[in-house]
């Protein structure tokens, strides 16, 4: 089994004993890395010691919730803006916060679909009459699909086909029930799916940079640990699972800390 | 019976209330026509309802003073009430109904006792819904004397009962009234009936005391009117 | 179905049951108070209990965060002093269930209460019975009927409560996650038939409370 092959390699690689003292560490996270996070998580308990609690949800939601005041020791955010948000209000511990996941933008088509789209300009297409994306103006995925449209210059000529979903996840379905004839949405959740195929993937450099930052918190009652855990999330076995799901992991980044 | 209403007033949609006014025979007849304010009235000596000004006194006790703002609770009153609905519970039998307000030193001996003069006794352990309208009124009727009242009102109690079966309850209204031994303010608008039960009547209209006197005084108008019938019926005034 | 699906309908089933548990007594108190007296602003308490029946559910949730974060005085006070934490608890599902639910059960309980002649808790009076003993042996016998569907209602809406209960609990597998979190996340993760299992027993356990209430309800009319 995969994981537990990746239990020996962290266990290896990272040179931990079961701690002194094992903690509980609070981590508000982003949504759409519970999947890479649930895997790593676990096997990073099982090293260390330390029980890590996962609060799953949209990354505005998670930094409304630490602006308020509840327990997290760390956040990891789908969104700089929101990071910015919270750095901004001394909520942040210095020198913690670290980007180190990418995404890319892909255009989704129905499994069946008999469109042949290869690039912006298809995407104006008049046989297309329903177009899904996140929200556009509050969900990073909206947010990042826009920002796309309007740097290739179409923006004007789909925005009033645009179909705008509560979450990517939403835009997603739309394509899979064949509800909407394109989408445009992550690579991580297009992988997950076996009911769309990707028509196309937005080149590096054509689309908007999308980076998930990483922090621990200034409320901490564990700095170290949290130091510790935010430190593994960024090492090479740990990078292994994020790339699998789908993420983006630069390059320079993938070195051991 | 000394119930003393003094400068009591109550401002009701259509006009105010007012009573002034001492009872103190065995059974006083309220009569009056429907709208007249009666209930109200009841209400206001029970408890129910606080007067805006005047007092309420029942042997000696202060039940009411509006100046004061101080009114007794209904449930510290010692006060029957029995509505023209009768009001029995419906969630509960006819002996619960009998002993709710019943006090617990020598409750079974009084409840066969009460059951006896009403002639109750065979329902005592039905429910409410099959009972006829002359049975509840008894049941009500009973369930009011069982908590030991220092005085019974009795709101057209059998207005909803027909006239051959009224005929029956007059006479157990007399039991109450020389056995038992309970003071009662007896509402109808059926003169017959004050004139067989009462030894003091009151008429009552637009919410004002309007006669005070014997029941063969204050009703001289309407005994002519039924003089036949009552020949013919229920008994004789005192 | 899974241990983990299992664990999770579990505790929303439980959490559910304590939150009816927690609005008895507040829900009979306003749902009487409603009923039966005229006050002072009492038109403001009915809308104010209203309230969560129509703002958005996640609306109530940052209204409570608001006020049980630690940023805030009460939050504060509950923390320090009382040693309580709410947010991200079960404590906090415990309570966005509950204000969630309770605006349903004081409706269904005040037209239980206002369905009850005053006559008879009137009578009862005059037979001795103090207020207290009117409530415990005729008002609350005579609405029996009534607030256990109200009360069935309720539960059905905790049972399936989101929106406040992600933004005051989270959304902590194994810790705060009830049914309705979890099917949220399994689709959002492409588990679908995860998530249409829990849908699934979702719908049964709602359904079969609301067929009780209707069907109370139903039996107190005819």
């Amino acid at each position: 089994m995969r994981r537990s092959r990746f239990g020996f390699t962290l266990a290896v690689l990272a040179g931990l004993g079961p701690a002194a003292m094992a903690v509980e560490l609070n981590v508000s996270a982003a949504a759409s890395l519970t999947d890479a996070l649930q895997e790593i998580v676990r096997a990073y308990q099982t090293v260390s010691g330390d029980h890590i609690v996962l609060n799953l949800g949209g990354s505005s939601l998670l930094a409304r919730q630490i602006e308020e005041g509840a327990p997290a020791d760390l956040f990891l955010s789908a969104d700089e803006a929101k990071m910015d948000a919270l750095a901004k209000k001394g909520l942040v511990l210095a020198g913690t916060r670290k980007s180190v996941l990418g995404n890319t933008l892909v255009v989704v088509v129905p499994l069946d679909s008999q469109l042949r789209i290869s690039g912006p300009k298809d995407l104006a297409a008049g046989s297309i009459r329903a177009f899904a994306l996140a929200e556009p103006q509050t969900v990073p995925a909206g947010i990042y699909a826009k920002e796309y449209l309007e740097k290739v210059g179409i923006w004007r000529r789909v925005f009033d086909r645009v179909v705008p979903t509560e979450n990517v996840r939403a835009a997603l379905a739309a394509v899979e029930s064949g509800n909407a004839e394109v989408g445009l949405v992550y690579k991580t959740d297009a992988q997950i799916s076996k009911r769309v195929r990707m028509a196309y993937e937005v080149p590096a450099g054509h689309g908007p940079k999308i980076s998930y930052p990483f922090a621990v918190l200034a409320q901490t009652r564990h700095p170290a640990e949290a130091r510790r855990f935010l430190g593994f999330l960024a090492s090479p076995p740990a990078l292994d699972v994020f790339r699998r799901y789908g993420f983006l992991v630069p390059a320079g980044s993938a070195a051991k800390p | 019976m000394n119930l003393v209403l003094r400068g009591l007033k109550l401002p009701l949609p259509r006009f105010t209330l007012e009573a002034d006014l001492e009872l103190h025979g065995r059974v006083a007849g309220l009569f009056g026509p429907s709208g007249a304010g009666k209930t109200s009235l009841l209400e206001l000596i029970v408890g129910l309802r606080r007067p805006t000004e005047g007092t309420v006194h029942l042997e000696g006790r202060m039940l009411a003073d509006a100046t004061a703002r101080r009114f007794v609770p209904p449930e510290r009153r010692r006060i029957g009430y029995v509505p023209q609905d009768g009001a029995l519970f419906p969630h509960l039998s006819v002996r619960q109904n009998l002993l709710y307000g019943a006090k617990n030193s020598d409750r079974a001996s009084r409840l066969v006792e009460i059951a006896a003069v009403l002639e109750i006794a065979p329902l005592l352990d039905r429910g409410i819904s099959g009972l006829s309208g002359g049975e509840r009124q008894r049941v009500a009727l009973g369930r009011a004397l069982l908590a030991e009242p220092e005085l019974l009102l009795l709101d057209e109690p059998f207005a909803g009962v027909d006239r051959p079966l009224r005929g029956r309850i007059l006479p157990v209204l007399a039991r109450i009234r020389d056995e038992l031994r309970v003071p009662m303010l007896y509402v109808s608008h059926e003169p017959e009936e004050i004139l067989a039960l009462c030894d003091d009547a009151l008429r009552f209209e637009q919410g004002r005391l309007t006669a005070h006197g014997t029941p063969a005084e204050v009703l001289a108008e309407e005994v002519l009117a039924v003089t036949t019938t009552f020949r013919a019926g229920t008994g004789s005034p005192s | 179905m899974s241990g983990e699906e299992t664990q999770i309908l579990g505790f929303t089933l439980g959490m559910a049951a304590l939150a009816m548990v927690a609005i008895l007594p507040p829900g009979l108190a306003l749902a009487w108070l409603l009923a039966r007296r005229t006050f002072p602003g009492k038109a403001l308490i009915e809308t104010l209990v209203a309230l969560p029946l129509v703002m958005p559910p996640v609306a109530t949730g940052l209204v409570l965060l608001h006020l049980f974060g630690r940023r805030s005085a009460i939050g504060r006070f509950v923390h320090d002093r009382l040693d309580l934490n709410i947010i991200f608890t079960w404590r906090g599902v415990l309570l966005a269930m509950a204000v969630m639910s309770l605006p349903l059960f004081v409706r269904s309980a005040r037209v239980a209460f206002e369905e009850i002649p005053v006559r008879l808790e009137q009578i009862a009076r005059t037979l001795g019975a103090s207020p207290a003993r009117v409530f415990a042996t005729i008002t609350l016998p005579l609405a029996t009927r009534g607030l256990t569907a109200g009360l069935l209602l309720a539960f059905a809406r905790a049972l399936g409560e989101f929106g406040a209960t992600i933004v005051v609990a989270g959304n902590i597998p194994g810790r705060t996650q009830t049914s309705a979190l979890a099917i949220y996340q399994l689709i959002q993760l492409g588990r679908d038939d995860a998530a249409m299992r829990l849908c699934l027993a979702s719908a049964v356990l709602a359904f079969v409370a609301l067929f009780l209430s209707e069907r109370l309800l139903r039996r107190r009319i005819s």
